[in-house]
């Protein structure tokens, strides 16, 4: 992570440099605080509320119900955890809640989900297998109601909004396959 | 919109569900966003750097001008549109504003407004994603997360191009 974020800093410094873009530079520097709080805050208000809702949903046994329906997947992406219910059960449920495109939904079972990894985690600064796996599994974004887009093809007077979704959904589950494989090639090879 | 339909239901099924297991469902609301509080102090940190290293690639023009690189590659496919792919695995909000551009610019329904919602639905900002999950329990070291990440996103990107370019031109 250092050397990709040093790497990115100090070549956008070289290359704005060289464009005599220093003004915005240093005004991007001076307002990434404020910028960040403006980010972070609403999405952590967000993610404390729909934190509430699952809270209910695991102590009304609705986590543990997708776990079971999940459970042979589950036990296949994350061997190293298969034994925690838990764990699988937060996994299950960001799957299912990004499915339907709930992505400030799915965040806190997914933050719920790390965290569970993490105690298993026996370098808690190093991540783990599981954690890697679950986290391409985020990155590709398995969605299959992509809401947003389709509000915003509205809004923008689209006569048809919804017949990219089919396309949107195939290239989604293309890529968390092909990330699923190039994990379980290089982390599981043993 | 059928789709506003989606969190009421599910909501409502979690509550139903509550009452008929008799959890006591407003307090366990009142623990879980407790819960989620604590999320502030763990993420801020991590997301500060990374808006830092991803406004700055922007302002600068470095990511634009690696965009124009790739244009003119696939005669159909408009520089906006590479500019909008690279920024995808970055920054959400940038390819964001690239597509509200090109819809606007280029029309919602042509060939580049249909490519640019596909190649938004068809990965989550990578980048993101992995700032987000890691910084909440501390992980720096992230293995090749990142690597594969990217790896996906350019499967997904990949796939879109290929899609749009077969059944929409």
């Amino acid at each position: 992570m250092t050397k990709f974020w040093c790497t990115l800093i100090l070549g956008s410094f070289a290359y704005g440099l060289m464009q005599g873009r220093v003004d915005l530079i240093s005004n991007t520097i001076v307002t990434v605080g404020e910028e960040t709080l403006e980010f972070v805050l609403p999405m952590v208000a967000v993610t404390c509320f729909f934190s509430g809702i699952v809270e209910i949903a695991k102590e009304g046994g609705c986590i543990a119900f997708l776990e079971r329906c999940l459970s042979p997947f589950l036990r296949f992406l994350l061997p190293d955890i298969k034994d925690d219910h838990e764990t699988l059960g937060y996994v299950a449920a960001n799957i299912i809640i990004n499915m339907f495109g709930l992505g400030s939904a799915a965040t806190p079972v997914g933050l719920k989900a790390i965290a569970g990894m993490q105690k298993h985690n026996p370098e808690p600064n190093r991540a783990t297998r599981s954690m890697v796996t679950f986290l391409v599994l985020n990155t590709g974004g398995v969605t299959l109601f992509p809401t947003s887009i389709i509000a915003l093809r509205v809004a923008y007077g689209s006569l048809d909004a919804t017949s990219f979704i089919p396309f949107a959904v195939i290239a989604t589950l293309s890529a968390s396959c092909i990330g699923l494989i190039v994990d379980r090639l290089w982390n599981h090879a043993h | 919109m059928l789709t506003n339909y989606v969190l009421p239901v599910f909501i409502g099924i979690i509550l139903v569900v509550a009452l008929i297991k008799r959890v006591d469902a407003y307090s366990s609301f009142i623990k879980g966003t407790k819960e989620g509080l604590s999320l502030f102090h763990e993420v801020f940190p991590a997301m500060m750097a990374m808006m830092l290293s991803i406004n700055l690639l922007r302002v600068s023009g470095l990511l634009e001008a690696i965009a124009s690189l790739f244009s003119g590659l696939l005669a159909n496919v408009d520089a906006s549109l590479w500019a909008m792919m690279l920024f995808r695995p970055f920054s959400g909000t940038a390819s964001l504003a690239i597509m509200i551009d090109i819809f606007k610019t280029l029309g919602v329904d042509s060939f580049s407004g249909i490519m640019a919602s596909i190649i938004q639905g068809s990965t989550d900002t990578t980048l993101y994603v992995i700032t987000l999950y890691f910084g909440s329990v501390g992980v720096k070291k992230i293995r090749n997360s990142m690597f594969i990440g990217l790896i996906s996103d350019l499967a997904g990107i990949a796939m879109a191009i290929f899609l749009t370019i077969t059944f929409f031109s």
